[in-house]
């Protein structure tokens, strides 16, 4: 059985439908959402934390319906959450603040507590500024806070909101490694707009737009769907939908290839792109 | 030649299975030799000394906790609802200034205008109110996405903080209520709408947020207060307005709140009429 199985979700704002007839399992290992901006992944992953419901379809987790009182609770328990945009108390210092949301989650022993805000403190590399205000740290140290306190009580379920958001090359690195230790043992569900990090972390990605899930495979099937449509040229190829030149002086090219194209193996972005079609393109031009 | 102490003893030494003389000259052996204590640290779990670390950084990184939080534990309250509380944004020094500051100014008024003792009796119930609507919520409390998405229930959280906002509020509105002019049951008048109004607030909280069910409960107390004070047959004074009739329509509002809230309890446990 899946962690997650999400079956024809959907969820409205007024006149909006922000997930729009949404279905996908997520078992153990990385689950990755890639989508634009307001694609949707947001909600979906507030209500995978049980912080809203579904406006129709159905939600599972660990077998549980989120919408029954008592099943909730039993998932809570289970559940780390990090959202988009973390509010902290920013007077509290580090430790105080994952300490705080250990409470929340119900571990009242003081010592067994605080060992175990020690431990993701150490997990997230953030022992050394401990004792520090919150409020005088940079915005990568504060999502580092932020999902220490997701990882408190070792979750079996992991839901990460744009954790790459504002880190550093060397701290994305750091997240990676750390993810990659987590997801051996536990289902991550998380969002981002980097393919980069989809390519690295995620053996499984899903990718999203208006609401709806457009794709669901592995990176590689998604580098796939842009087989064909990439290639490289001494000029900037009219017929392209998107041209760059690259670092080597060549000019890479995504679009329908033309029949003399000099193809090349695409990537992860390139599938994206293809995939998201003529909107992607304007945005990235 | 150099000595160094074989695998078999240090094994012994990790495991503490060893008499004190040698464990003496172990000990003394590995602060000078780098390849023993290599040797040594080979042999130790991993685990073990990770856990071992993470509680002498529990012990030593604790932070000593803020007035508030210090003052609670004094009075006897668990160190994780001491800490909840100290988490109140209605319970900072500022904001007990603030209040401090209003409720002074309202005796100010009671003492020197006409009518200023009626609008000190109006205005006191209304700290609470304020306190509980910056107390809790989304756009107010900074963890109140990943509060709701923790296993402590939400209403829990909302109860202990409005109890922590009232008892000092109340506290404070009642030392104020020292300095009105005449000391007699009138001074206390404000104390049960103080109670129904904030019961009314977190009743209201399950429907609208509670910054908006604190405006509701304001702007329909203000309304009522104004109301008795037109419809007073004699002059505007505390016994009109505040008196019998007033007193026992706040406490079976106050009842029905609580009823309210008591049923719509769960209402809480989702960020969603939020």
């Amino acid at each position: 059985m899946s962690e997650v199985s999400v079956n024809g979700i959907v969820k409205r704002f007024g006149t909006t439908r922000a997930l729009d007839e949404v279905s996908f399992d997520a078992g153990a290992g990385i689950t990755g959402l890639l989508g634009p901006n307001g694609a949707g992944k947001t909600t979906l992953l507030r209500v995978l934390a049980t912080v809203m419901s579904p406006s129709s379809g159905e939600v599972r987790i660990f077998g549980r319906n989120p919408a029954s009182p008592s099943d909730r609770l039993q998932i809570r328990r289970r559940l780390g959450y990090m959202p988009q945009e973390p509010g902290f108390h920013r007077n509290f210092t580090v430790f105080e603040f994952v300490d705080y949301v250990a409470i929340l989650k119900e571990m009242t022993d003081r010592k067994a507590r605080h060992v175990e805000v020690s431990r993701v403190l150490h997990t997230v590399g953030l022992r050394k500024v401990e004792s520090r205000k919150i409020k005088a740290l940079s915005g990568g140290m504060r999502r580092r806070v932020a999902l220490a306190q997701a990882l408190l009580g070792e979750p079996e379920l992991l839901i990460l909101d744009e954790p790459t958001a504002g880190l550093d090359p060397e701290q994305r690195l750091r997240f990676r490694e750390t993810m990659s230790h987590l997801g051996e043992d536990r289902a991550i569900i998380l969002s981002t707009h980097q393919t980069e990090d989809v390519a690295a972390l995620c053996p499984r990605v899903i990718v999203m737009n208006h609401g709806t899930a457009l794709f669901s495979g592995s990176p590689r099937e998604l580098a796939e769907v842009a087989r064909g449509s990439v290639w490289l040229s001494s000029e900037r190829a009219p017929e392209a939908r998107l041209s760059y030149r690259t670092g080597e002086g060549r000019y890479r090219n995504i679009g329908p290839a033309p029949g003399d194209a000099d193809l090349i193996d695409p990537t992860v972005e390139d599938g994206y792109l293809m995939l998201l079609g003529d909107e992607a393109f304007v945005e990235a031009a | 030649m150099t000595w160094h102490a074989p695998i078999h003893a240090l094994r012994d030494y990790e495991s503490g299975a060893i008499d004190p003389t040698q464990q003496l000259s172990i000990e003394a052996h590995l602060t000078s030799c780098v390849s023993c204590r290599s040797n040594l640290a080979a042999l130790v779990d991993k685990g073990v000394l990770e856990r071992t670390w993470n509680a002498i950084a529990a012990e030593t990184a604790t932070p000593a906790p803020g007035m508030i939080e210090r003052l609670l534990l004094v009075l006897g309250i668990a160190d994780h609802s001491a800490r909840l509380v100290a988490a109140t944004p209605s319970l900072r020094r500022s904001w007990l200034l603030a209040v401090t500051t209003v409720l002074a100014l309202g005796v100010l008024v009671a003492n020197e205008a006409d009518g200023g003792y009626v609008f000190f009796l109006a205005l006191a119930p209304m700290l609470p109110l304020a306190g509980i609507a910056a107390a809790y919520g989304p756009g107010i409390d900074p963890t109140y996405e990943i509060g709701i998405a923790a296993p402590m229930r939400s209403f829990r959280l909302l109860l202990i903080r409005a109890m922590a906002v009232l008892i000092s509020t109340v506290a404070l509105a009642g030392i104020a209520a020292l300095f009105l002019p005449g000391l007699d049951w009138e001074a206390a008048a404000w104390l049960l709408p103080s109670l129904a109004l904030a019961a009314t607030c977190l009743a209201l909280s399950t429907v609208v947020p509670p910054l908006r069910a604190a405006v509701i409960v304001a702007g329909t107390w203000m309304t009522v207060i104004t109301a008795a004070a037109w419809s007073a047959s004699t002059e505007v004074s505390a016994r009109s307005v505040f008196g019998a009739q007033l007193q026992i329509a706040v406490v079976i509002v106050g009842i029905g709140a609580g009823l309210v809230l008591t049923a719509r309890r769960e209402e809480l446990e989702t960020g969603e009429h939020q």
